[in-house]
């Protein structure tokens, strides 16, 4: 598989993405992972229902998705990764997603987090997420819809921001 | 019967507006916005409306329509989302003026279903080509 953007939103599948970066991406297979949800079957049919029909819909488990992205089938496929936040991006990349680079696309206002952008919220478990991806080698970007500024965040970005790098 | 409006940005408050403006008030609708929010947030907003929070306190249990703008995002999501299959509400997507006034006009007078049944039927027939070049 190849990951054409792993993107954290916490609005997950929404017209940003099905609309907007899947019409400039033209992927083959949305892939959420999400604990929570993937176990909730209820939730699973609600944000399946919102990808148009010609993209599959995979909802999974963190490690179910690593598993998906790691396998051999289907290897011509581009696939768009979703996480609703920065925690759960880092362990797919820690558990051997092949993810090289992160765009950030939604981190909402919330207690403690402070702006950024104003699409993306981040607090101190945030700051150390992005960290980690560092560590990891992940380049990380902040861009809301296709067309718009892309905000590079390297090391030296994010320790100014306060991340303990 | 009460009605929520949850769209993008600020179509929901702007179509309240003109309601208000052409019917007066008493149109028996509200709005939300998704501007700046999670899903999560989106969602927990539409169910303490969904309760009535704030008014009895003790929850309501009058019918109620969420419209939506657009099927398929985060409104329509987290709508989905709030309500339980014992909630007397119905979602209606694609929402528009002609929809809305339709609402003002009967919401104290229909029951739930055949409200939105001809308020699904009025905001179809509000879509229709006027003229222009052939």
């Amino acid at each position: 598989m190849t990951v054409v953007l792993a993107r954290v939103d916490d609005r997950l599948i929404h017209g940003q993405v099905t609309v907007g970066w899947c019409q400039q991406l033209q992927p083959d297979r949305l892939l959420l992972a999400n604990n929570a949800i993937a176990a909730d079957a209820w939730q699973c049919r609600v944000y399946a229902s919102s990808v148009p029909p010609r993209i599959q819909v995979s909802i999974l488990s963190v490690a179910e998705a690593v598993n998906l992205l790691k396998g051999s089938e289907a290897e011509q496929e581009k696939v768009m990764v979703l996480t609703g936040s920065l925690p759960e991006m880092v362990d797919l990349v820690r558990l051997g997603a092949p993810i090289t680079r992160v765009n950030l696309g939604g981190i909402h206002f919330a207690p403690g987090k402070r702006e950024l952008y104003p699409f993306v919220y981040l607090d101190d478990l945030d700051l150390r997420a992005l960290c980690r991806l560092a560590e990891l080698g992940v380049d990380v970007f902040a861009q809301q819809v296709p067309g718009g500024r892309e905000h590079g965040l390297g090391v030296q970005a994010i320790r100014e921001l306060g991340g303990p790098c | 019967m009460r009605g929520l409006v949850a769209t993008h940005g600020g179509i929901g408050a702007e179509l309240v507006e003109v309601v208000a403006m052409i019917m007066g008030p008493g149109t028996g609708l509200e709005s939300l916005s998704n501007h700046g929010k999670s899903a999560h947030d989106l969602t927990e907003e539409i169910v303490v409306w969904l309760r009535g929070e704030g008014e009895s306190g003790a929850g309501s249990q009058e019918p109620a329509i969420i419209f939506i703008d657009d099927y398929g995002g985060s409104c329509a999501n987290a709508a989905q989302l709030a309500c339980r299959p014992s909630d007397p509400v119905a979602l209606v997507s694609g929402v528009n003026l002609a929809m809305l006034l339709g609402f003002a006009t009967w919401h104290e007078e229909l029951e739930l279903e055949e409200l939105v049944q001809r308020l699904v039927e009025r905001g179809r027939t509000a879509i229709t080509r006027l003229g222009g070049a052939s």
